[in-house]
This record gives structure tokens, C-alpha cells and sequence, in this order.
């Protein structure tokens, strides 16, 4: 295999960890949602932290392999359109998915000190944890990681 | 960065196809992460049974379909390894993926019984790695 396609498989292996990491996440945050106890919730949220540090570490890799590649084909130029919507379309998917990310660990704190107290079912915890905004925040910067997907395959512009 | 040139109309199959792969990928690692939790949280046996029927089955079945998709499409010569590793975990996964959801099932029926959510953790864990493997081969394309 040529550096081309080493490169790629490593950029591939960040997109992997991020839609694969995101689809974890995604299914133990329905889970918690289906759930009562605030320590069932607790656990779930904390398998969900796993997946977000699967994705945080995929979204560096995709990128630094992705510059890489940019930077060592002659026939890809900085100034593709494809290139520079991936790149704004990462930073959205970043800050959408930080944010997200920091209300859900609000929530599972929350969640840990109710567990502490007695682990009786809140109308509150459930309040946060179906919170719009939140919701919108974390299943937004799972669709902004599918648009790059398809700005990778289509390269608008190219 | 997916293979730079290709026509129009390999786009969309091959779209759904790696999104197909991604989830699948994502949906059995919450699975064998559900399978090896559920030893000390039991009531994980029902999110892991609903996991592999409502979330690793369905991708299962994007990947592969739109991978014969795009196959049909891409028409290519011969019978290159790297695509004969993909039709091998594609196909072989199916009959991973059904044992599994039926063993899933039995460890929610049988609460008292341990070893069908042992043998998800198994099988789901070996179709990982097998995916994962899969991936690197059908993006490197060794030997082509």
C-alpha cells in the first residue's frame, strides 16, 4: 500500500470513531431516557462518556489526517469548496457536541447526587434529561458529522 | 476523503454504504459494551436485546444492501481480496448478528441463566475487531 492509502485509512479510522462513537452515544442516551432510576441513569450517562471520548479522539484524527492529505495531493487544493465546507462543518459539529456534552454531564450529576439520596425517580431529572435544547445540541452535531460524511463523497465543487 | 474521482451516480450508494458501516460498527460496540456491563447490571439485558434487534440489525442491513449496491455499480474485474474480506464479514456478520439477537433474547427470558449474554460479549466483540479489520481492507485495498 502506497502513503495515499495509509494516510486514508487512518482519516477513515477518525470518521469511524466519530459516527461509530456517535451512534454508541446515541443509543445509551435513549436508553437513560427509557430509565427511572437515577442510578440506572448515572451508569448510562457514564457509558456514554466512553463513546464521547471515542468521538473527541476520532474528530482529531479525521482532521489531522485530513490536512495531511490535503497538504500531500496534488489534484486537492485548500481552496476546494468540498475542503473548506468539511472544515466549517467540523467546527460546528465540535461546538454543537462540546455544548451538548456539557449539559448531559450537568445532568448526570445531578443524576449521581438524586442516587445518593434515596435513588427515587425526579420529575426534574427527567425534565432535564428530555431538556429541547440539550437534545438539539448533541443530535445536531451528530447530523453536522453525517453532513461531512457527505461532503467528503461528493465534493461540491471539485 | 473517500476516493477522490468517481461518477455521479456511485455517490449515494456509496454514501449509505459507509454510513451503513460506520453504525453498524458503533451498534455492536454498544452492544458488547451492554453484553459485558449486564454481568453487573442485569437490567442492561433488555437495552442490550433491543440494541442488536432496533440498532445493529438495521445498519447491518444498510451496510450490506448498499454495499451490493455500489458493487453493481462499480462493476469490478475480477475478485480482489479486499472485497472478498468485505462479502466475508458482510455475510458472515448476518449470522453472527441473528445468534447473537437470539441469545440476547433467551438472557432476557432466563434472567438466572449468565452464558447467552457471555456469548453476545463474544460474538459481538469478534465482529468488532472483524469490522474493524474490514474497514482498513476495503479502504487500503491491498494488492489492487
Amino acid at each position: 500500500m502506497d502513503r495515499y492509502h495509509w494516510l486514508l485509512i487512518f482519516h477513515v479510522a477518525g470518521a469511524f470513531l466519530v459516527l461509530g462513537g456517535a451512534m454508541v452515544a446515541g443509543i445509551f442516551n435513549v436508553a437513560a431516557l427509557r430509565r427511572e432510576r437515577p442510578s440506572e441513569i448515572v451508569v448510562l450517562y457514564r457509558l456514554t462518556q466512553i463513546a464521547a471520548r471515542a468521538i473527541t479522539l476520532g474528530m482529531v484524527v479525521a482532521l489531522a489526517f485530513g490536512i495531511w492529505l490535503v497538504a500531500d495531493l496534488d489534484f486537492v487544493k485548500w481552496s476546494n469548496a468540498w475542503v473548506i465546507i468539511a472544515l466549517i462543518l467540523w467546527v460546528i459539529a465540535s461546538a454543537l457536541g462540546g455544548a451538548g456534552g456539557r449539559r448531559e454531564d450537568e445532568t448526570r450529576r445531578f443524576a449521581q447526587q438524586l442516587a445518593a439520596d434515596g435513588d427515587t425517580p425526579s420529575a426534574e431529572l427527567r425534565a432535564r434529561m428530555r431538556d429541547p435544547l440539550t437534545l438539539a445540541l448533541s443530535w445536531g452535531s451528530g447530523l453536522a458529522v453525517i453532513a461531512i460524511l457527505a461532503v467528503m463523497i461528493w465534493k461540491p465543487g471539485h | 476523503m473517500l476516493a477522490i474521482l468517481r461518477p455521479d451516480s456511485w455517490n449515494f450508494p456509496l454514501f449509505l454504504h459507509v454510513l451503513g458501516a460506520t453504525l453498524v460498527t458503533g451498534a455492536t460496540a454498544a452492544a458488547f459494551i451492554l453484553a459485558v456491563s449486564s454481568r453487573q447490571w442485569p437490567w442492561m439485558r433488555r437495552v442490550l436485546a433491543r440494541t442488536l434487534l432496533l440498532a445493529t440489525f438495521p445498519a447491518w442491513i444498510l451496510m450490506r444492501l448498499a454495499g451490493e449496491w455500489i458493487n453493481s455499480r462499480e462493476n469490478i474485474p475480477g475478485s480482489p481480496g479486499w472485497l472478498g474480506v468485505g462479502y466475508i464479514v458482510g455475510d458472515g456478520g448476518l449470522v453472527l448478528l441473528v445468534v447473537a439477537m437470539i441469545l440476547g433474547a433467551v438472557g432476557v427470558r432466563r434472567p438466572q441463566r449468565n452464558w447467552p449474554v457471555s456469548t453476545v460479549a463474544v460474538l459481538t466483540g469478534v465482529y468488532f475487531v472483524a469490522l474493524i479489520v474490514a474497514m482498513v481492507a476495503m479502504t487500503g485495498k491491498p494488492g489492487s
